[in-house]
C-alpha cells in the first residue's frame, strides 16, 4: 500500500480523541434518582382509565361543559332540542298518529305535578291529546335528567308554541319525584295519569 | 392487572434493565477480553489520577504524534475525500435552497399578499419545501458526509466500498429533487415530515442503504479493538434511520389514530435518532480533537448514549397530548421525555469537564466555537423539550409558534451549527486547501448565532402569548393571530441573518476551491486528485 501524501492540515492536527475513565459525577447519579422518582410519581397519578376517544387527560366534566346547580342557569330549550325534539319535533307538533303534540296539549299546560310525573317515568299505553288517540311509548327521564333540568325543560315547553302556563320550579319536580319514588314502570296511559293528584 | 400497574411495572423494570445493561457494559461482562478497556487510555495514563486543572502536560503537541497514526489518518482521509466532498457540496446547495424557502415562508406569515401569483410559492407548499430540504437535504448530507469522514479515521482503516456511497448519494439527491418538485407541484402524502410521496421514498430507501453499506463494510475491517463513542452514535444513526423511514413510509399500513401515532413516532425519532446522534458524534470527535484532550469520562459517554438510545424511541407520543390516543401511551412518552434529561446531562457534564480550562482555544478555532455553541444549544433545546412535554406546559405551547422556535433551537442552534463546525474542520483536510478568509468564518458564526438568538427569543415570546390568548375564551381567535405579528417580523429578521450567513459560507467555500496559491500543498490539489494519489 502506498503512503498517501501528508497534507499540512493533517500534520498539524491533534491526535484522534480518546476517553478517560473517570467515575461518573455524583450529581449525575442524584439526577438519575430524582428523575426516576419523578417518573414513578407521574405514572402513579396518571389517568389511564378514561376512554381514549375522549382525548388525553380529558374528564367527563370537561366534555359535558359547565352545568350550573340552579334551575335558572339550565337551558330548557337546549335540553328539549337534545332529548325531546326527536319525537315531539322542534315545532312541538309531534307526528300525527305517532307522537302527540306538545303545542296546545292539555297535559303540558295542565297540572305541573302531572307533567313532571310524565317526564320522570314515561308512558306506555293509550292517551288522548287534543282529541286524538295515541298509543305509544315515552321513555322515562328520572335517571338521566336532574330536577333542575326537568324543571327547565317543562318551563320551556309550557311557554312555547303559544302555550302560556306557569313555569315549574325544581322544588316542585323534587316533590313529584319523591311522591313517585317507588315507581319502576311507566304510567299505563291517560286514564292512570288523570287520577294523579 | 390494571393498565396503571402494567405501565408502572414496565417503566420500573425497563429502568432497572437499562441501569444493569449500562453497568454490564462498564464492567465488561459481555466483552470477550479486557483489552477493550485499555484502549481508551493513552500510554502511561493508567494509574495516574485525573487532574483536570493540570498544565498542558496532558495535551500533546502535533510534533509528538507518532507517524504511524498520522499515516493511518491520511490513508483514511484519502479514501473518503471525494465522497465527503460530494456530500458537502450537496449539503451546501440544499442549505441555500432551504434558507430561501424558509425565509420566503417566514415573510409570508406577516406579508400574506407577497408572491401570491404562483401556487408553488404559496405558504403551504414553500414551507413544506423548506422542511424537506432541511430534513432530507442539508442535515443528512452534512451529517452523513461527516460520518463518512470520521468513521474510517476512528477505525484506523480505509473506507471500503466508497463507490456504493457515491451511488447512494446520487440516488438520494435525485430522490430529493423529485420529492421537492412534487411538493412544489402540490403532490404530497399529507403527513408532516413524511410529505414526499412514497413512490419517491423508494429511491431514498435504496440510496440510504447504499450509503450505509460502506460503513458496515468498514466496521468489519476495523483496526481498533475499542469503538470510540462517536462510532456508536454514527453507526446507530445509520441503522435507526432506515428502520424509521421504511416503517413510516410503508404505504397503506397505518390508518386513523395509529397513523397519527406513527407520524409523530417518526417525526420525533428522525430528530432524536438520526440528526442528534450524527451531531453528537461530531461533537464527541471534534471537540476533544481541537483542544487536544481526551474526553473526560467513558462512563458518562455510556450513560449518554444508551440513555438516548433507550428513552428517545418512546417520546414521540407527547405530540399527541390532548388527542384521542390511549392515556398510558401519552403518559409514558411524557415520563420518558423527562427522563431524556439524564442522557443530556451526562453529555453536557462530559463536554463541560473536557472543555474546562481549555476555553482559550475558542479564540482561534472556528470549529470549536460552532461545536461549543451547538453543544450548549443541545442541552438547552433538550431540557426545554422535556418540560414542553409536560401536560401543563403543553396546554399553552402546543399549536403555537413556541414549538416552531423549539424545533429551530434543536435543528439549527444545535445540529446545523455543529455541522458547520465539522465542515470548517473537514474541508481543508479533504481539499488540501485552507480557508482563504478567516474573517468570513467569523461573519458566518456571528450571523448564525445572533440570527438564531433573535429567531428563538422572538418566537418563544410570541408563541407563549399566542398560546395564552388562545386559551382565554374572552378573547377572539383573531386576537391570538394578530398579537404574533411583531414577533413574526422579528423572526424574519433573524432568519434573514441566518440565510446571509449561509450565503457567506457558500461563497467562502467556492472561493476556497477557486483560489490560486491558497493551497499549502506542494502539488496542485483537487479532492479527486487526492483520492487518486492516496490509493
Amino acid at each position: 500500500m502506498n503512503s498517501p501524501d501528508l497534507l499540512p492540515q493533517q500534520r498539524r492536527e491533534n491526535p484522534d480523541p480518546q476517553e478517560r475513565s473517570t467515575p461518573m459525577p455524583r450529581l449525575v447519579l442524584i439526577l438519575a434518582l430524582v428523575l426516576v422518582t419523578f417518573g414513578v410519581d407521574y405514572i402513579s397519578h396518571a389517568d389511564v382509565n378514561s376512554p381514549s376517544a375522549w382525548g388525553d387527560a380529558r374528564t367527563r366534566a370537561e366534555l359535558v361543559g359547565d352545568r350550573p346547580a340552579t334551575g335558572q342557569g339550565v337551558d330548557g330549550g337546549a335540553i328539549y332540542a337534545a332529548m325531546c325534539a326527536g319525537c315531539h319535533q322542534a315545532t312541538g307538533q309531534g307526528l300525527p298518529g305517532v307522537f302527540p303534540p306538545l303545542a296546545g296539549s292539555e297535559w303540558v299546560v295542565g297540572k305541573a305535578g302531572t307533567a313532571a310525573a310524565i317526564v320522570l317515568h314515561g308512558i306506555s299505553g293509550p292517551i288522548q291529546v287534543k282529541g286524538q288517540d295515541f298509543n305509544g311509548t315515552m321513555p322515562a327521564f328520572a335517571g338521566s335528567l336532574d330536577d333542575a333540568e326537568i324543571a327547565a325543560v317543562l318551563s320551556h315547553v309550557r311557554r312555547q308554541w303559544g302555550n302560556a302556563a306557569a313555569p315549574v320550579t325544581p322544588e316542585a319536580v323534587a316533590d313529584t319525584r319523591a311522591h313517585h319514588a317507588d315507581r319502576t314502570t311507566p304510567f299505563s296511559g291517560g286514564d292512570e295519569l288523570a287520577k294523579l293528584p | 392487572m390494571s393498565p396503571l400497574a402494567i405501565l408502572m411495572s414496565a417503566f420500573i423494570l425497563s429502568i432497572v434493565g437499562l441501569g444493569f445493561f449500562i453497568w454490564s457494559q462498564r464492567a465488561h461482562l459481555t466483552d470477550p477480553s479486557t483489552e477493550g478497556s485499555e484502549v481508551i487510555f493513552a500510554a502511561g495514563e493508567i494509574g495516574t489520577p485525573e487532574e483536570p486543572a493540570g498544565p498542558s502536560s496532558t495535551t500533546r503537541s502535533a510534533a509528538d504524534v507518532d507517524d504511524a497514526e498520522l499515516l493511518a489518518r491520511a490513508r483514511a482521509d484519502a479514501s473518503t475525500a471525494p465522497l465527503v466532498f460530494f456530500f458537502y457540496c450537496c449539503a451546501l446547495v440544499w442549505l441555500l435552497v432551504a434558507s430561501a424557502a424558509g425565509l420566503t415562508a417566514s415573510i409570508k406569515l406577516h406579508a400574506p399578499d407577497w408572491l401570491t401569483a404562483e401556487a408553488w410559492l404559496s405558504f403551504g407548499r414553500i414551507r413544506t419545501v423548506h422542511l424537506n430540504a432541511v430534513a432530507y437535504g442539508w442535515a443528512p448530507m452534512a451529517g452523513l458526509g461527516t460520518a463518512l469522514f470520521v468513521i474510517p479515521r476512528l477505525l484506523k482503516t480505509e473506507l471500503v466500498g466508497g463507490r456504493y456511497a457515491l451511488l447512494g448519494a446520487a440516488l438520494w439527491n435525485a430522490a430529493l429533487v423529485a420529492g421537492l418538485g412534487s411538493l412544489a407541484y402540490g403532490v404530497s402524502d399529507g403527513l408532516e415530515w413524511l410529505e414526499i410521496p412514497w413512490q419517491i421514498d423508494l429511491l431514498f430507501v435504496a440510496g440510504g442503504a447504499l450509503i450505509g453499506l460502506p460503513l458496515i463494510l468498514t466496521l468489519r475491517r476495523r483496526q481498533v479493538a475499542h469503538l470510540y463513542v462517536s462510532v456508536w452514535y454514527m453507526g446507530c444513526a445509520l441503522f435507526w434511520f432506515p428502520v424509521l423511514f421504511l416503517v413510516a413510509n410503508f404505504p397503506d399500513l397505518h390508518h386513523g389514530v395509529e397513523q397519527a401515532t406513527m407520524n409523530w413516532w417518526f417525526g420525533h425519532n428522525v430528530l432524536g435518532l438520526f440528526y442528534t446522534p450524527l451531531a453528537l458524534a461530531s461533537i464527541y470527535y471534534f471537540l476533544p480533537k481541537v483542544i487536544g484532550r481526551p474526553i473526560q469520562s467513558y462512563n458518562l459517554s455510556l450513560l449518554g448514549f444508551w440513555g438516548l438510545a433507550f428513552f428517545y424511541g418512546q417520546v414521540g407520543g407527547h405530540h399527541l397530548i390532548g388527542g384521542p390516543v390511549p392515556g398510558w401511551m401519552v403518559t409514558l412518552s411524557i415520563v420518558q421525555s423527562m427522563m431524556m434529561i439524564l442522557p443530556v446531562a451526562a453529555f453536557t457534564a462530559n463536554q463541560h469537564l473536557t472543555l474546562k480550562g481549555n476555553l482559550g482555544a475558542l479564540r482561534h478555532s472556528p470549529t470549536l466555537r460552532f461545536m461549543c455553541l451547538g453543544g450548549l444549544m443541545y442541552t438547552a433545546s433538550s431540557v426545554q423539550g422535556s418540560f414542553e412535554a409536560l401536560r401543563s406546559m403543553n396546554a399553552i405551547t402546543h399549536f403555537t409558534h413556541y414549538t416552531v422556535a423549539h424545533a429551530h433551537l434543536g435543528l439549527y442552534g444545535f445540529v446545523s451549527l455543529v455541522f458547520f463546525g465539522a465542515m470548517y474542520f473537514v474541508i481543508p483536510r479533504i481539499t488540501g486547501r485552507d480557508w482563504p478568509w478567516p474573517r468570513m468564518i467569523s461573519a458566518h458564526f456571528w450571523l448564525a448565532s445572533i440570527g438564531i438568538a433573535i429567531y428563538f427569543v422572538s418566537l418563544t415570546i410570541g408563541g407563549w402569548l399566542q398560546g395564552r390568548a388562545m386559551l382565554d375564551e374572552s378573547r377572539g381567535f383573531m386576537e391570538s393571530v394578530l398579537l404574533t405579528l411583531p414577533y413574526l417580523k422579528a423572526r424574519s429578521v433573524g432568519g434573514a441573518m441566518m440565510a446571509l450567513g449561509h450565503v457567506i459560507f457558500a461563497a467562502h467555500f467556492i472561493r476556497l476551491l477557486t483560489a490560486r496559491g491558497a493551497s499549502r500543498r506542494a502539488q496542485p490539489a483537487s479532492p479527486f486528485a487526492t483520492a487518486a494519489e492516496g490509493i
